[in-house]
């Protein structure tokens, strides 16, 4: 089967409940209670954005969001807005190790927290273009999107665990 | 206020208890609450869902008036929708449907219990008992000490802080015991050891102010052969008693490491599936082998080493005190400098060996990438693209190792300059000393040979120090240790309810009756499953991957003991009966047998070690596999590497069924016994498989449908449930599931067939 793209102008998006999307396509099908997922969640972020049925089958793909005509856009970076939670970090208020424990005291653009990280060898990811993936003891993620542009406390305080 | 007592996975903020217990109605009764850490809008915050017997509280600020209040008889549904990073706890009403929650993973789990109590009390069941598995869920998923309020290394884990003070050490100490009489011993061979290390600068003393600046020349030279023979004694019985404590130190060490290696071994063979379904092999293997050493070395630096340098150090300041208080006091000035420094180095090197140690293994998984897939690199060309990537990381290790090496050289000698410094400054206060003492002897303070020996104190005197300064670090990787190793040692073995309810042989009916089983309890991986099967039937599992054919098997196996339900053979429980015993009379064949490092014979005969030549021989018959033992070289005798390496996937596959021909076992359960294999080896395979079921009860879970010739009954599994159940002729007269298999295989095999014949043409 053939897949259907999205660009454009070639689909209306809006919200359906739940965070769920309608999607018309300008040639009159129509996908109802979609769910918007991104095929590169990691590298690609608003590009190639897939919506699944209920069943979890793909209906269609985004080709890029930025794209899509604007109330379509807000409908799908909306929808992924609430299903991904990547807090970004700002500043890094502690980083010590303890009893094999990576403990972090952040400030994110969510808010202040607090996490662990387990393993430092495979929970925190070093990007070439200098962003950091991390990955709390919960499996929550978080991003420090550009490590050489955290203030320079943070960076010393973070550094000794890159 | 809400009582303190309320189970809750931490303390509910104020606000919200307050609010809560305003609204509480008559015979309304607070069962739990959650407190969680997002807010509806993915903001960091406070947010709690408080769950009385009737209803549901949620505490958000995007909420009306921050609450939301919902009878629970009015849910439909309550389900925790996960997304990445978050989760919502969505309830469907008459009104439709409600974000109530939002949270973070941390959380995730114990909002499942949520869930599925909000459910139950919807349906009607009892919220007094429903709440005791919310309880035992937040038991077994706290994130935080209840004690000290530390995070834990994993939810449920023991908190190393609290259990350190006590148990942790009790038990590892346990480990030491049987050795007790011998660390004594070495303890006060360390004594002696340690004072005999103190005499030498005395002797100094004696030499620069007695020997050497003496008057009388007969005896200064009766006293200089008697001070280097004294020395030349005491060296003798330090560095013999030293090597023999050694000796013994790398003794006890190993019995003890041994002793707790054995004991974590033995216990990990009990551990249930559940376990290794959560924790990787590789990672037992690194508690076994790692784990075991840190902590070895951890514990002979407590009960040893530390005692040896409190004394030393000790020693050391007292014979500096007699020898010359102020001096003393002079002395211990650069002490905190190189303690500071001491650790500073070791806290700025440590995380540079550990980004070198990052960037090494970048290095080293590009090699174990790209020289085994060299054919894949030739052949896409992309030799230059390998190249540039391999200089790039080692590059990168390159600038880390150069960066390193500035920073390893110079803070040593640093350090070693402050020490000098130090010494200077005794040379310096002490040398004054001695130049007034020279000037008006009967006032001297400090002769020429104490400064000497009291130099030497004072250096000595850096040992203990350090030893002292960076014991917090140690201890810290120790119990990191500890706790992974009593991850093991502590956790529940495979319960074994029937234990002594020995079985000497089964008919082989076997009935699963209302059987519900989940992982995870997130998703549930079988669902009411009811079937029965007869003494001798053949039956084959069919289903597509993921839809429970396996979980089938294992929990008739009792890998899993957690089910709902239950499971009978020949009419009694399986749980009821002795686990070794029950499994002993199951023969299972998996998809890709496992083979240990042995000879073929013993690999055969693992099964009935104490079988005789003529039964494993035989048994090789049976499985189709004599034919190519005999024409290997060592026949037998030959060596089989790691997981069997230096036979085909067909050829182990044939010695693991002669190990089952070997045991033989009442019923039998292969796991896609042929998939790994061609047509051909399939064949020889089947013969073999055809063998060994005549008169038992044999499960068969396999893709191919060709394998199931024999099976008089078939089981078609969808998701977790049973589809359809009967004999091949009733399920293809259905017209169902399993007809659309075989139609599909049937086209499917045709093809392979005509491939296969085309190769061999």
């Amino acid at each position: 089967m053939e897949r259907i793209y999205i660009q454009d102008d070639n689909a209306r998006i809006t919200k359906a409940g739940d965070n769920l999307l309608n999607v018309e396509l300008y040639d009159g099908r129509k996908f109802e209670n979609v769910e918007a997922r991104r095929l590169f969640p990691i590298t690609g972020l608003d590009k190639y954005i897939t919506l699944l049925d209920d069943e979890g089958v793909e209906m269609a793909v985004i080709r890029d969001v930025q794209g899509l005509m604007p109330e379509s856009k807000k409908s799908v970076l909306d929808a992924l807005e609430e299903y991904y939670l990547i807090p970004k970090i700002l500043e890094i208020y502690e980083a010590k190790e303890e009893y094999g424990l990576l403990k972090m005291n952040v400030r994110t653009d969510r808010g202040k927290y607090k996490f662990d990280v387990k393993n430092r060898n495979m929970d925190i990811k070093i990007l070439y273009d200098g962003r950091v993936l991390i990955k709390d003891t919960s499996d929550n993620r978080y991003e420090i999107p550009d490590f050489y542009k955290l203030d320079g406390k943070s960076m010393k305080r973070f550094n000794s665990f890159l | 206020m809400l009582s303190g007592d309320l189970l809750s996975n931490r303390k509910l903020p104020e606000s919200f208890s307050e609010a809560c217990e305003k609204k509480l109605e008559n015979g309304e009764q607070a069962m739990f609450s959650l407190v969680g850490d997002l807010n509806l809008k993915s903001k960091y915050g406070e947010s709690a869902i408080v769950v009385t017997n009737k209803r549901l509280f949620a505490f958000d600020q995007y909420h009306q008036d921050g609450i939301k209040i919902i009878p629970i008889a009015d849910i439909k549904e309550a389900k925790v929708k996960r997304m990445y990073g978050n989760a919502i706890l969505r309830l469907k009403t008459g009104q439709g449907s409600v974000d109530a929650f939002r949270f973070t993973y941390s959380v995730a789990s114990l909002a499942d219990a949520a869930a599925a109590f909000l459910e139950a009390v919807a349906e009607g069941k009892n919220a007094e008992k429903e709440v005791e598995a919310v309880a035992a869920t937040y038991d077994k998923m706290k994130s935080f000490c209840p004690k000290c309020g530390r995070s834990l290394s994993r939810q449920g884990a023991q908190c190393i802080n609290c259990a350190s003070k006590g148990t942790l050490v009790k038990k590892l100490a346990a480990y030491m015991a049987p050795e007790k009489k011998k660390l004594i011993f070495c303890l006060m061979l360390s004594v002696i050891t340690t004072t005999m290390a103190l005499a030498p600068p005395v002797a100094q003393r004696i030499l620069i102010d007695d020997v050497l600046k003496g008057e009388n020349d007969e005896n200064r030279r009766i006293m200089l052969v008697g001070v280097v023979i004294s020395l030349m004694l005491i060296y003798i019985v330090q560095y013999s008693i030293g090597a023999w404590r050694g000796h013994l130190m790398r003794v006890i060490g190993d019995k003890t490491v041994t002793r707790l290696r054995n004991d974590i071994f033995a216990k990990a063979q009990y551990l249930p599936m559940s376990f290794y379904d959560k924790t990787s092999t590789g990672s037992v293997i690194t508690r076994v082998s790692g784990d075991t050493n840190t902590l070895q070395a951890f514990m002979l630096r407590v009960s040893q080493e530390a005692v040896v340098q409190f004394f030393l150090m000790i020693g050391i300041i007292v014979i500096m005190l007699v020898m010359n208080p102020i001096l003393t006091l002079w002395s211990l000035i650069p002490i905190p400098l190189v303690v500071w420094g001491a650790r500073f180095f070791g806290h700025k090197i440590s995380p540079i060996y550990r980004r070198i140690w990052r960037r090494w293994s970048a290095v080293s998984s590009i090699l174990s990438d790209t020289l085994p897939g060299i054919r894949v690199i030739k052949s896409f060309t992309s030799e230059e693209r390998a190249i540039e990537k391999f200089e790039n990381y080692n590059e990168d290790w390159l600038k880390e190792d150069m960066h390193a090496s500035v920073i390893a050289n110079v803070f040593p000698h640093v350090i070693t300059f402050v020490v000098t410094c130090g010494s200077l400054l005794i040379w310096f206060v002490g040398g004054n000393q001695v130049i007034d003492g020279m000037d008006n002897p009967e006032t001297a303070k400090l002769t020429a040979g104490t400064l000497i020996s009291f130099i030497s104190y004072a250096s000595m005197f850096y040992g203990p120090v350090n030893f002292f300064a960076s014991m917090n670090d140690t201890y810290q990787n120790a119990m990191t240790s500890a706790e992974r190793i009593l991850d093991i040692i502590d956790a529940e073995p495979e319960p074994n309810f029937g234990k002594g309810n020995v079985i000497h042989r089964i008919e082989g009916r076997i009935e699963f009756k209302n059987v519900n089983f989940s992982f995870d309890k997130t998703k549930k991986t079988l669902s009411n499953i009811n079937l029965v099967i007869e003494p001798g039937d053949i039956v084959g599992i069919v289903g597509t991957t993921g839809s429970g054919k396996s979980t089938l098997v294992n929990l008739l196996m009792r890998f899993y003991d957690n089910y709902e339900g239950d499971i009978l053979v020949d009419g009694r429980n399986i749980k009821e009966i002795d686990l070794q015993s029950f499994r002993s009379k199951i023969g299972y064949v998996q998809q890709e047998p496992m083979m240990f490092r042995d000879t073929i014979f013993k690999n055969i005969a693992y099964s009935n070690p104490d079988s005789a030549v003529e039964e494993v021989i035989h048994a090789a018959d049976i499985a189709n596999a004599h034919g190519f033992i005999a024409k290997l070289p060592d026949a037998y005798d030959t060596m089989l590497g790691e997981r069997g390496v230096g036979l085909s996937g067909g050829e182990r596959q044939r010695l693991s069924i002669a190990r089952a021909v070997l045991k033989n076992p009442s019923m039998l359960i292969f796991d896609e016994a042929t998939a790994a294999v061609d047509s051909e080896t399939e064949q020889l395979i089947q013969e073999a498989i055809d063998r060994l079921i005549s008169g038992r009860t044999t499960l068969m879970i396999a893709h191919r449908l060709s394998t199931l010739r024999k099976a008089n009954k078939i089981i078609v599994v969808d998701k977790g449930e049973i589809l359809e159940f009967g004999t091949q002729e009733e399920l293809l007269a259905l017209r169902g599931k399993y007809y659309k298999l075989i139609e599909i295989q049937g086209l499917a095999e045709k093809i392979q067939k005509s491939r296969e014949e085309e190769n061999f043409a």
